[in-house]
């Protein structure tokens, strides 16, 4: 019981962050129907350049606010300079992937080239061990949680409350019809873009704080149980991507306790396989049929 | 043999095996239009037969690897089990994909496939030897010298190639090559038409996956060891570059592709000397540049350097002849 417990705690800490990662996700797929597996280069990206900022002596939590916008900023001309002029010359979303899986095998490799492939560290930055009821959690890990839930919280704000947001839920449901009410769709699928590339970024950096150890490969490793939490969720549902980020993070983490750690990843890869063969828009899906169709 | 000497060996080892390889994933994508981007498991499943069915038992060298099986078959006996093994895995590939979801949808179930079967193989150290593999693998031309024992691989690589082009000339050409060709153009037609779209894909998936399985073992027996780490996903991409870049569904642009890409750009940089204190670098350029030709070539010509030949077919008549041969390509499925 005790082992159940605490391992959904860790399950929690883990979620906070692929949470924050699902939903970045889930908001690029929503605006642009795109399955962008660059994703994941672009979190490596942000944990090297966390990584850079640290060692100009910058806190680490402005720090993975700067480097999380500074992904924001890359997502935008990704979007606009590679997948716009793409998707107008009518590719069909097929091929968009195996686009999205090169360009993230060279932006990979662009990082090798420019810091090695050895593995770094951002240190131990765990801080203080915190122990309440039978949860054992690190600082770091509390405050990243924190910080995920205040985005979310913010997002959640942003989408219902405020004008841009509603706009966003315009594009994202119906382009044409977002087009047709006078919405400025290219410059909200620009603002999605460098939102949804902040929460990349900043979910790379949180990885990267997370893990004892990271290389260019960090945001491949995570990319598909982030995918899976989007797809559990609902392609294009933010609220469905938080939850599924935690049903993700504690499956995997009560799996590593009582099967094997070695399997741990293996829960995700079957949790995304079977949503999209069984279910494909997910547990909170709209169900409109324009995504599912071939 | 001088290590130049050696250096075409492995360079001619290598162009063989990705040929075989290359025709086989030509076969399910570019022929008949299935998404495969697990095929690098159908590879691994003959490279991880071939060596069980050789290695001995696991206790032998010290038992310092576990895996199961463990038998000494002879070379061409064990080469055709993991052609049998790949087409089986495969057709188990290939029933995931029958489903009917959106391609890209598709494409991230294989890719996860491809995922999963690395974690699981890699985790289990009992199954397959876990994350460090197998080794000591079995070159069935050991007893002969080390110069003329790589130049007998090399004989035997060409007249599996030699063998591999009819077999695959069989299944690209003539009727069989038209039905599978209508299953990737447009599946309703090729139903409507009396062709099992089911048997057609699968068909593919077992062909395919056959040529895989002759290439892994064929690559294993040469290398002598296998790993995760040697069928990571990205090794798929190399082979899907080369015969987008090549040519879709054009046999001679997918050999061209590959000689290319796996041989000159991910084999040849290899030996390039490594700039001081930069390890890594020539592969991650030559992985950058793959990528670029990957996006480059989807983006602008999809059909790749040579297009598909399809023959169009024209009552001959001498007066209204403009001249026949081979029509132009339909637009490929990319």
């Amino acid at each position: 019981m005790h082992l159940l417990i605490e391992s959904i705690g860790f399950g929690v800490a883990s979620g906070a962050v692929l949470s924050l990662g699902a939903v970045g996700f889930t908001l690029q797929f929503g605006i642009s129907n795109l399955l962008n597996v660059t994703y994941g280069a672009l979190m490596s990206l942000g944990a090297f350049l966390g990584l850079f900022l640290l060692g100009h002596g910058l806190n680490i939590w402005l720090a993975m606010v700067l480097g999380g916008l500074m992904i924001g900023a890359s997502s935008v001309a990704f979007s606009r300079g590679l997948i716009s002029p793409l998707t107008r010359r009518g590719l069909r979303p097929f091929s968009l992937v195996i686009v999205s899986v090169s360009a993230g095998i060279v932006l990979e490799y662009l990082i090798v080239v420019v810091a090695g492939p050895a593995t770094q560290s951002y240190g131990n930055l765990s801080g203080a061990t915190l122990r309440f009821w039978d949860f054992t959690l690190t600082s770091s890990q509390v405050i990243i949680l924190v910080i995920a839930v205040a985005l979310m919280l913010g997002l959640h704000l942003l989408l219902t409350r405020t004008q841009l947001g509603r706009a966003m839920r315009a594009t994202s449901s119906n382009r044409t019809l977002a087009q047709s009410c006078g919405i400025a769709t290219s410059r909200v699928s620009d603002l999605a873009w460098l939102i949804s590339g902040t929460f990349c970024g900043m979910a790379g950096i949180a990885l990267a704080i997370t893990t004892e150890s990271f290389d260019f490969t960090l945001g491949s490793l995570f990319l598909i149980p982030m995918i899976a939490a989007a797809v559990l969720g609902g392609v294009g549902q933010p609220y469905g991507a938080m939850v599924g980020g935690l049903v993700v993070g504690i499956a995997t983490e009560v799996s590593a306790a009582y099967w094997s750690p070695a399997y741990e990843s293996v829960i995700a890869f079957a949790i995304l396989i079977l949503m999209l063969l069984v279910r494909p828009r997910g547990l909170f899906g709209s169900g409109s049929a324009r995504r599912l169709l071939a | 043999m001088t290590g130049l000497e050696f250096y075409g060996v492995v360079l001619l080892v290598y162009l063989g095996t990705d040929l075989l390889a290359a025709w086989g994933l030509n076969l399910e994508f570019g022929v008949t239009g299935v998404a495969n981007l697990a095929y690098i498991v159908v590879i691994a499943a003959g490279a991880y037969t071939y060596a069980v069915l050789t290695l001995g038992p696991d206790t032998s060298f010290g038992g310092f690897q576990q895996y199961v099986a463990g038998l000494h078959l002879p070379f061409a006996l064990a080469v055709v089990a993991a052609a049998v093994v790949g087409a089986v895995v495969g057709v188990v590939i290939g029933v995931t994909g029958l489903k009917r979801i959106r391609q890209d949808y598709q494409a991230m179930v294989m890719l996860v496939i491809s995922l999963m079967a690395a974690t699981v193989v890699g985790a289990d150290t009992g199954f397959l030897g876990g994350q460090s593999g197998l080794s000591l693998i079995p070159n069935p031309f050991s007893g002969l010298s080390a110069g003329v024992g790589d130049w007998a691989y090399v004989g035997m690589v060409a007249f599996a190639c030699v063998v591999g082009y009819l077999v695959m000339r069989r299944f690209t050409g003539g009727p069989m090559g038209r039905a599978l060709r209508a299953v990737r153009d447009d599946e309703h037609a090729a139903a409507a038409m009396g062709v099992s779209v089911v048997k057609m894909r699968l068909l593919s998936q077992a062909v395919g996956g056959a040529f895989g399985g002759v290439s892994g073992a064929l690559l294993v027996a040469f290398i002598g060891g296998w790993s995760p780490g040697a069928w990571a996903y990205v090794e798929t991409l190399a082979l899907l570059t080369a015969i987008i870049v090549g040519g879709l569904g054009n046999d001679f642009g997918v050999s061209l592709g590959t000689f290319v890409i796996t041989v000159l750009l991910l084999q040849g940089v290899q030996f390039l000397p490594e700039i001081r204190a930069h390890t890594g670098l020539t592969e991650a350029l030559g992985w950058i540049v793959l990528g670029s030709l990957t996006i480059a070539f989807l983006a602008v010509r999809p059909q790749g350097v040579f297009r598909e030949r399809r023959p169009r077919y024209h009552i001959s008549d001498p007066a209204a002849d403009e001249g026949g041969g081979a029509g132009t390509a339909m637009t490929p499925p990319v």
